[in-house]
């Protein structure tokens, strides 16, 4: 019996490119296992410290803040050194994945040029290994609920909740822009300030209930779709659920969506002509 | 056509030439490079087809187009059944991971899936002849424990169509001799080859046919000797 001749190359639909990049991420699921594994694993090799990194980090930036913030306005509020590692957790997951996801194929080129295999997967291995540390970076608050001496409650689930759709926020625009990166490396270094800059934006050293006493800032604000992920950790910590306005977290969860959607499809009908400038 | 394996029609390929912002504002035609230009070909199953040509024409190239990492600008290439590239082995091989590791990763990146791997890793081990250093980090290897391990974990593929890039001559003599002859076994079982090499006396050997391509064209398609002597022809013209 003959094998039927099909022609070379993938032919993902444009419009049901976000929901077929899922079905190659579960037919994929040993070579994602093994990338996870790479990343992971390499992030803190040679190190002494290893996996306490993911803690310290977030703490020590923390605190620097911390007294940046207390020299600038006295008298914070009790719980602002836990908002502010809390900020920097969710908002650094979001910066890591947006990078992650822009570079995923300058950086695998020499991989791309040997093999071919769908390479979305770069894209979604190197987010599922930034969501897997900043989980565990998570770990530092665990501390904090006896330090302030806050009741444990089920809310603290919202913390990992917020970090998974802070990464969902980047993916879509990364992978809408991974492709643009290969032709021209000048997206990655624009990137890099947006993460930035993106930092004093967002609420990762002021809160939502700041903006919300100013009044006509919290309108503004609320069009960051990082304000949500960030108060919804904030508030999950506490122990009760967001009371963030509806709108602003259909402003955040809508903007994932739709990044998601239009990333996926225009990563699949460039990505063949992107790999060519690699 | 019955029995035909890869079917390259019309196939055109140009890369572009990088440029900055401020070299795209100044329009130039130099803008990309035809790497190939209107390949025409087939090869039919069960064949084995080797390409000759000088550095740059445009035979990994073919290669990488058959394999589905470049698609075509313009043409069609059609294949049938399961095709694995053989390039530059260990890809994805990576320092701070094990052996045991780095075999699973790579097999993973060429398509494998867990239970085969599983079933696999002690031929591999065997064959790589790596033993107790399967568990030590990569970092510790020599070239040549790293080129056993890759060709170990490359040669368990069990493709239709095999596709090969100039992957002989690392090791040992002893490794280079063993390893030549995995290569053989592998592509009496494959049954569709189409081969990359320089060695002009493999070529004679194992090859049906042979083309000979030159700046990105296909120059001569037949029997090998007559395309080696085809491809010294035009070196000859280019003196």
């Amino acid at each position: 019996m003959d094998i039927q001749l099909t022609e070379v190359g993938p032919k993902t639909s444009f419009f049901t490119a976000p929901v077929s990049s899922l079905s190659i991420l579960f037919s994929h699921r040993f070579l994602i296992k093994n990338l996870l594994k790479r990343e992971t694993k390499g992030r803190y090799n040679n190190s002494f410290l290893g996996y306490s990194w993911t803690v310290l980090e977030p703490a020590l930036l923390s605190s620097v803040y911390y007294f940046l913030f207390i020299m600038l306005a006295d008298n914070p509020d009790r719980l602002y050194p836990v908002w502010v590692i809390i900020g920097v957790i969710v908002w650094t997951c979001f910066g890591k994945c947006l990078q992650a996801t822009v570079t995923s194929l300058t950086r695998n080129a020499s991989t791309i040029h040997l093999v071919y295999f769908p390479r979305i997967i770069f894209s979604y291995s190197t987010v599922g290994s930034t969501i897997w540390t900043t989980v565990m970076s998570s770990f530092v608050l665990i501390p904090l609920l006896f330090i302030y001496d806050i009741q444990i409650s089920w809310q603290l689930l919202l913390v990992p909740l917020a970090i998974f759709l802070a990464a969902f926020n980047a993916i879509g625009f990364g992978l809408l822009l991974a492709p643009a990166n290969c032709i021209n490396r000048d997206i990655e270094h624009l990137i890099r300030f947006i993460v930035r800059a993106g930092f004093f934006v967002s609420p990762v050293m002021w809160t939502w209930g700041m903006a919300v006493e100013r009044g006509w800032a919290a309108d503004v604000v609320l069009w960051n779709p990082m304000v949500f992920p960030i108060t919804l950790a904030r508030d999950g910590f506490l122990g009760h659920v967001t009371e963030f306005p509806l709108n602003g977290m259909m402003i955040s969860v809508g903007w994932g969506v739709l990044m998601w959607v239009i990333g996926s499809a225009l990563f699949s009908k460039y990505e063949h002509s992107a790999v060519k400038y690699l | 056509m019955m029995g035909q394996s890869i079917i390259v029609e019309d196939v055109s390929l140009s890369f572009p030439k990088k440029k900055s912002i401020l070299q795209m504002l100044k329009k130039s035609d130099t803008s990309s490079f035809l790497a190939l230009d209107k390949i025409n070909f087939s090869v039919k199953k069960g064949e084995v087809v080797g390409i000759i040509g000088r550095n740059g024409c445009g035979k990994s190239t073919l290669l990488r187009i058959i394999a589905g990492i470049f698609s075509p600008d313009k043409g069609t290439c059609k294949s049938a059944g399961k095709i694995s590239l053989l390039a530059g082995l260990g890809t994805g091989f990576t320092g701070h991971l094990t052996g045991r590791e780095n075999a699973f990763l790579y097999g993973s990146i060429l398509g494998h899936e867990q239970a085969v791997m599983k079933e696999l890793m002690d031929e591999i081990i065997a064959f790589s002849e790596l033993e107790s250093f399967i568990d030590e980090p990569l970092r510790t290897y020599s070239a040549g424990m790293k080129a056993r391990l890759g060709l170990a974990v490359a040669s368990a593929l069990n493709p239709e169509i095999l596709l090969i890039d100039e992957v002989l001559g690392v090791g040992d003599p002893v490794f280079k001799e063993k390893s030549k002859k995995k290569i053989l076994d592998m592509v009496s079982e494959a049954g569709t080859v189409v081969i990359v090499s320089h060695s002009f006396g493999l070529m004679t050997s194992i090859c049906d046919r042979v083309i000979h391509m030159s700046d990105g064209k296909i120059k001569f398609i037949g029997e090998p000797q007559e395309a080696i002597s085809s491809y010294y022809a035009s070196e000859e013209g280019r003196k």
